[in-house]
C-alpha cells in the first residue's frame, strides 16, 4: 500500500513538472511584453534593469528560479496588479474556488443520487422520465445559461439573494447549484444505470424473497454496489468543479482563481500563469489520489486499484 | 459504507462553512459603485487606467483638483491659484494650513518633491512619467543621467565586472543629491514649494492635478530597497516594497498607508472591494455626506448592472455592455433618466502606415499621402457611427474633439467623398483600386464589427480588398508597434486639457506615434505653439498641425469621439457627468 502510494506521488510530481516545462514553453514563446502592461512603450535600459530584476533577462534562469520559489511556495510578483504577489491572488481567491466547486460537488451527489435510485426503482414511470428529462436539461445546458436565467429569476425578480458577489452565505446558492447542475445530470444518470444493473442481480431478487423492506433492500443493498462507480467519478469531477468554474464566476463575479487563469493569459502576466497552473495541477494531481483512497477506505477490496 | 460516506460529505461540507467563515460583510457603505477590473495599482507613479486615477484621487489630493463638472483646475492641497512669474516659467505654490495628512500631520512641500522624484525614477517605470521631462526644468537631463547609470550599472554585472559595478555604483550614489538638485522642483520651505518649467505650459495647472504629481508620505522611505547602505537596487534602480499601498501593511515600522485627500483606504481585498472612508483631518470632511465608499468589483458588467438594477448599487461608472446601444437609445428618448451619455476627451481613429516600404512581403501603398486621403475620403463615417456603432458617439473628423477643450476649435476635416477618393486613387497610379495589393486592417476582437465595416465601405467605394486581421489584445499591440499593418485601430484618452494630449503622438519619434508620421513642417508647428506669445494665437497655430493630420497628409483617419454610459442612480445626487469620468465622491449625497 505504501509503495503504490508513494509511486503515485511520484507520478504525481512529474505530471506537475511536464505541465510547467510545457506551459513555461508557451509562455516565453508568445509575443507581448510581460513587464509592460499598457501600450505605451518602456525606455530599452528600464526594461532591461526589470527584467534583471525579476530575472527575466535570461529564460533558463528565470525557469529555475520561479521553480525555486514555488518550491518555497514564494510564486514572486504579480505583473497586472503590481500592489499584489501571486501568493496573495491565490489566497484571495483559492479558497473561493475551493468553497465553490467543494459545494456543487455535494449539492451534485445529494440531488443526483436520490433522483438516479428513484428513477431506476420507478423504471418507465413518469418519474423516471421527469428525470431524464431534467438529466439531459442539465448536461445539455451550458452553465452560463443556466447562470443567467438563475440570476434574473432568483436576485433581480424575486430579489431573494444577492445579484454575484461574495462575502456571505447568501452569495453561494446561486453559483453553486449552477456549477453543481451539469455534475448532478451526470451523477443522476450513472446512478440510474449502475442501479438498474444491480435491481436485476441475484442477491437483490435473494433480499426480496426473504422478506425484507423494498427500503432495506435498496438503501442498504443496492446502494453499496449501484454508488462505485459514482466514487470513481466524483475523483476528476471535484478536482474540475473546483479548478474550471471560470463561467460560473464570470457570470456571477465570483473572485475565483478561474478568472486569474485566464487574464492572466490575455495580460501576459508570466509569473501569475506559472503560479495558477501550478496551483491547479496540484490540485488535479492531489484530488485524484485522494478520491482514490477514499475509494479504498469505502470498498476495500479496491486496494489494488490504486 | 453508506454511513462512512455521510461522513465524508459532512467532514466536506464542515470544511466549506470553515473557509467560508474567514470573510466577514461589513454593513453597506453610504455609496457604492463598481469598478470591473479592480484597481490595477494605487502607486501614484505607476497609476494609468481611469478607474485606478477615480480611487487614488478621491484618497489624495495634489496641488490642484478637477471641478466636478467643468473639470478645470480648482484649488486642491494648495492655495489657487499659485503665484506665476511673468514669464511663466516659475509656479509658487503655497501649501493651504488645514492640509493634513490621514495620520494628522502637516502635508509638507518636501513630501511632494518626495512623491515627484519618486515617479520620475525609471524604476518606477510610470506611464506619465515623461510629463516631468517635457515640462520641468533639468527633468529629462536628470532622468537621462539616471538611464544612462542604470544602463552601465547592467552591462558592468552581465560582462563579469562586480567590482567595477560596485565602485561606479558608489560614485553614483554620491552624486543622487546634487544631480537631483539641478531638477527645477523646489521646497523653499515647509509650506512653499517652487516648480520651474522648462517652458511656459498654459495646462500645467491641470496637470499636476493628475496622481503621478501627488504627495507622498514620509513613511514610505521605511519601505525602500537598498543596498551597501545607499537607496538604490544593485542594479541602480530606486525600489519600493509594492505593498506600500495597502492600509494594513505592517514591515519595518511601517503604519500602512498615509494618504492626504478626502478618504482613505480602510480595506481592499483583491478582486472582491475596497473600502473608502472619510479622512477626518480633511477640511471639512464632517460635512461629507457619504461617510463610506464601497468599491465592488464586479469582473462581469452584465452582473453589475443586474446589481444596479436590483438597488445593491448606486452608481456604474462604467458600462461597456454588449447592449449598450440600447441603453443608449433609452437615454437619448429620456425613457431612462439615470443612465447618461458622458461626452469623454477620446477619439477612435485608424493608423495609415506611413513609413514601412513593405508590410509581409508586399509593397505599402499608404506611404503616398494621396492614397491615405482617398482611403479617408472614402468612407462614411456617419453609418459608422450612427449605424454601426450607434451607441451615442459624436461622428469624428478631426483628432480633438470639438467643443471640449475651452479656446480651441479644431479643424473642419473631411466629408465622405468617394468620387474625389476615386481621383486621388487614380492618381496615385491606382485606378480603380487597381495595382493595390491587399489592404491588411489590423485590429482587436472588439473593433471587429467596426473594422467590417470600414472593409465593406473601402471595397465598395475604392474598388480595393482588404484583409481583416482580428488579433488578441497583447499581439495586437506588438504588431501593431513594429507596423506589420497597412490599417491599424487606434484610440487615444486625453491625458490633460488641452489639445497637444492629442497632437503629440503624431510628432516625428513619439512613442505613440504608430502610424510612423514625420512631418517637420508639422513638428514645427508644434514647436512654434510652444513659444506662442498668447492663448488665442497658440490655438491658432494648433489648429494648422492638426489640418495637416485631418485634411491633407492624413496619417490617421478619425472616425469618433467616445461618449461612456455611466448610470447613477435617481436617489443619488452630487456626482456629475463629465468629459473625463472623474467624481469626487465627497459631493455625493443620497437621498432616498
Amino acid at each position: 500500500m505504501t509503495g503504490r502510494l508513494l509511486r503515485r506521488l511520484l507520478l504525481g510530481i512529474v505530471t506537475i513538472a511536464g505541465v510547467y516545462t510545457l506551459t513555461f514553453v508557451m509562455v516565453i514563446s508568445v509575443p507581448g511584453n510581460p513587464l509592460q502592461q499598457s501600450e505605451r512603450n518602456m525606455p530599452p535600459e528600464v526594461e532591461q534593469a526589470l527584467k534583471a530584476r525579476y530575472r527575466m533577462d535570461n529564460n533558463w534562469i528565470y525557469f529555475g528560479q520561479f521553480l525555486k520559489g514555488a518550491v518555497r511556495l514564494d510564486f514572486g510578483p504579480a505583473f497586472t496588479y503590481a500592489d499584489w504577489t501571486c501568493n496573495q491572488i491565490l489566497m484571495h481567491s483559492l479558497p473561493v474556488s475551493l468553497v465553490i466547486g467543494l459545494l456543487a460537488i455535494l449539492i451534485a451527489v445529494g440531488v443526483g443520487v436520490p433522483a438516479g435510485v428513484l428513477g431506476a426503482v420507478y423504471r418507465n414511470s413518469w418519474l423516471d422520465g421527469a428525470v431524464l428529462g431534467v438529466v439531459l436539461l442539465g448536461i445539455s445546458l451550458p452553465t452560463f445559461v443556466t447562470g443567467s436565467v438563475l440570476l434574473t429569476v432568483f436576485a433581480v425578480y424575486l430579489r431573494l439573494l444577492p445579484v454575484g458577489g461574495w462575502g456571505t452565505l447568501a452569495h453561494l446558492p446561486l453559483p453553486c447549484v449552477t456549477l453543481a447542475l451539469p455534475y448532478a445530470a451526470y451523477i443522476a444518470r450513472l446512478t440510474r444505470m449502475s442501479m438498474l444493473d444491480v435491481l436485476g442481480s441475484d442477491f437483490i431478487r435473494t433480499a426480496v424473497a426473504k422478506g425484507l423492506p423494498r427500503r432495506v433492500v435498496i438503501g442498504r443493498h443496492a446502494m453499496k454496489v449501484a454508488f462505485l462507480p459514482v466514487v470513481s467519478f466524483l475523483g476528476p469531477a471535484t478536482a474540475q468543479a473546483m479548478t474550471g468554474s471560470f463561467v460560473v464566476e464570470k457570470v456571477f463575479g465570483v473572485p475565483g482563481l478561474g478568472q486569474h487563469f485566464v487574464n492572466a493569459a490575455l495580460n501576459r502576466d508570466a509569473g501569475l500563469i506559472l503560479s495558477t497552473v501550478l496551483v491547479f495541477s496540484s490540485l488535479l494531481v492531489v484530488f485524484n489520489l485522494v478520491v482514490d483512497l477514499l475509494y479504498a477506505w469505502l470498498d476495500p477490496r479496491m486496494v489494488d486499484a490504486l | 459504507m453508506i454511513h462512512k460516506l455521510v461522513l465524508t460529505c459532512v467532514t466536506l461540507f464542515l470544511v466549506v462553512l470553515f473557509i467560508n467563515s474567514m470573510t466577514f460583510q461589513e454593513p453597506r457603505a453610504d455609496l457604492t459603485y463598481v469598478n470591473p477590473s479592480d484597481i490595477h495599482t494605487l502607486d501614484p507613479a505607476r497609476i494609468s487606467w481611469v478607474q485606478d486615477f477615480r480611487v487614488a484621487l478621491n484618497i489624495w489630493e495634489g496641488l490642484t483638483t478637477w471641478h466636478p463638472r467643468s473639470t478645470e483646475p480648482i484649488e486642491g492641497a494648495a492655495l489657487f491659484p499659485p503665484e506665476i512669474s511673468p514669464d511663466a516659467r516659475t509656479y509658487r505654490f503655497t501649501l493651504r494650513d488645514d492640509a493634513r495628512w490621514s495620520s494628522g500631520e502637516p502635508v509638507t512641500a518636501q513630501d511632494f518633491v518626495r512623491g515627484w522624484r519618486r515617479a520620475m525614477e525609471p524604476g518606477s517605470a510610470g506611464d506619465y512619467a515623461f510629463l516631468f521631462n517635457d515640462h520641468i526644468v533639468g527633468a529629462a537631463e536628470y532622468v537621462r543621467w539616471r538611464h544612462d547609470a542604470i544602463g552601465r550599472l547592467t552591462s558592468l554585472d552581465r560582462g563579469g565586472r562586480p567590482a567595477e559595478a560596485e565602485a561606479f555604483f558608489d560614485e553614483h550614489a554620491v552624486e543622487l543629491e546634487a544631480r537631483f538638485a539641478q531638477v527645477g522642483a523646489r521646497a523653499v520651505n515647509e509650506r512653499t514649494l517652487e516648480v520651474t518649467l522648462s517652458g511656459p505650459c498654459p495646462y500645467f495647472l491641470d496637470l499636476v492635478a493628475l496622481p503621478v504629481f501627488l504627495p507622498c508620505h514620509p513613511s514610505i522611505e521605511l519601505l525602500r530597497e537598498r543596498h551597501r547602505g545607499r537607496p538604490l537596487t544593485p542594479a541602480g534602480l530606486v525600489v519600493y516594497d509594492p505593498q506600500w499601498t495597502k492600509p494594513d501593511y505592517r514591515r519595518l515600522g511601517y503604519p500602512g498607508l498615509i494618504t492626504n485627500g478626502p478618504y482613505q483606504l480602510r480595506d481592499w481585498k483583491f478582486k472582491r472591494r475596497a473600502r473608502l472612508a472619510a479622512n477626518p483631518h480633511y477640511r471639512r470632511a464632517d460635512t461629507f455626506a457619504c461617510r463610506t465608499v464601497e468599491m465592488l468589483v464586479y469582473d462581469n458588467l452584465n452582473a453589475a448592472l443586474m446589481a444596479y438594477e436590483a438597488g445593491y448599487v448606486d452608481f456604474l461608472p462604467e458600462l461597456s455592455v454588449p447592449y449598450d446601444h440600447e441603453l443608449a437609445r433609452l437615454s437619448a428618448t429620456g425613457l431612462r433618466r439615470d443612465i447618461h451619455q458622458c461626452p469623454v476627451l477620446a477619439t477612435y481613429f485608424l493608423n495609415f502606415n506611413c513609413v514601412s516600404e513593405t508590410v509581409n512581403g508586399r509593397p505599402n501603398p499608404f506611404v503616398d499621402p494621396r492614397v491615405r486621403r482617398a482611403f479617408s475620403l472614402g468612407l462614411d463615417r456617419e453609418t459608422l457611427v450612427k449605424r454601426v456603432r450607434a451607441r451615442g458617439d459624436r461622428v469624428a473628423r478631426s483628432f480633438v474633439p470639438p467643443e471640449t477643450i475651452s479656446g480651441y476649435a479644431p479643424p473642419a476635416g473631411l466629408l465622405c467623398d468617394p468620387g474625389e477618393a476615386r481621383r486621388l486613387l487614380s492618381e496615385a497610379g491606382f485606378p480603380g483600386g487597381r495595382g493595390l495589393p491587399n489592404i491588411i486592417v489590423l485590429s482587436t476582437q472588439s473593433d471587429e464589427r467596426m473594422c467590417q465595416a470600414v472593409a465593406r465601405m473601402w471595397e465598395n467605394e475604392l474598388g480595393v480588398k482588404v484583409e481583416l486581421q482580428t488579433k488578441e489584445t497583447k499581439t495586437f499591440a506588438e504588431d501593431k508597434a513594429r507596423r506589420r499593418f497597412f490599417v491599424a485601430r487606434g484610440n487615444w484618452y486625453a491625458d490633460y486639457n488641452d489639445p497637444t494630449t492629442f497632437l503629440d503622438c503624431l510628432a516625428t519619434g513619439n512613442g505613440n506615434n504608430d502610424s510612423g508620421y514625420s512631418n517637420p513642417e508639422y513638428d514645427d508647428l508644434l514647436r512654434r505653439a510652444e513659444e506662442a506669445a498668447d492663448a488665442a494665437s497658440r490655438a491658432a497655430v494648433l489648429a494648422r498641425a492638426e489640418a495637416l493630420i485631418v485634411e491633407r497628409d492624413c496619417p490617421i483617419l478619425p472616425i469618433l469621439h467616445y461618449t461612456e454610459p455611466i448610470a447613477i442612480q435617481p436617489y443619488v445626487t452630487g456626482l456629475s457627468p463629465n468629459a473625463r469620468l472623474w467624481f469626487p465622491f465627497r459631493y455625493a449625497r443620497i437621498e432616498r
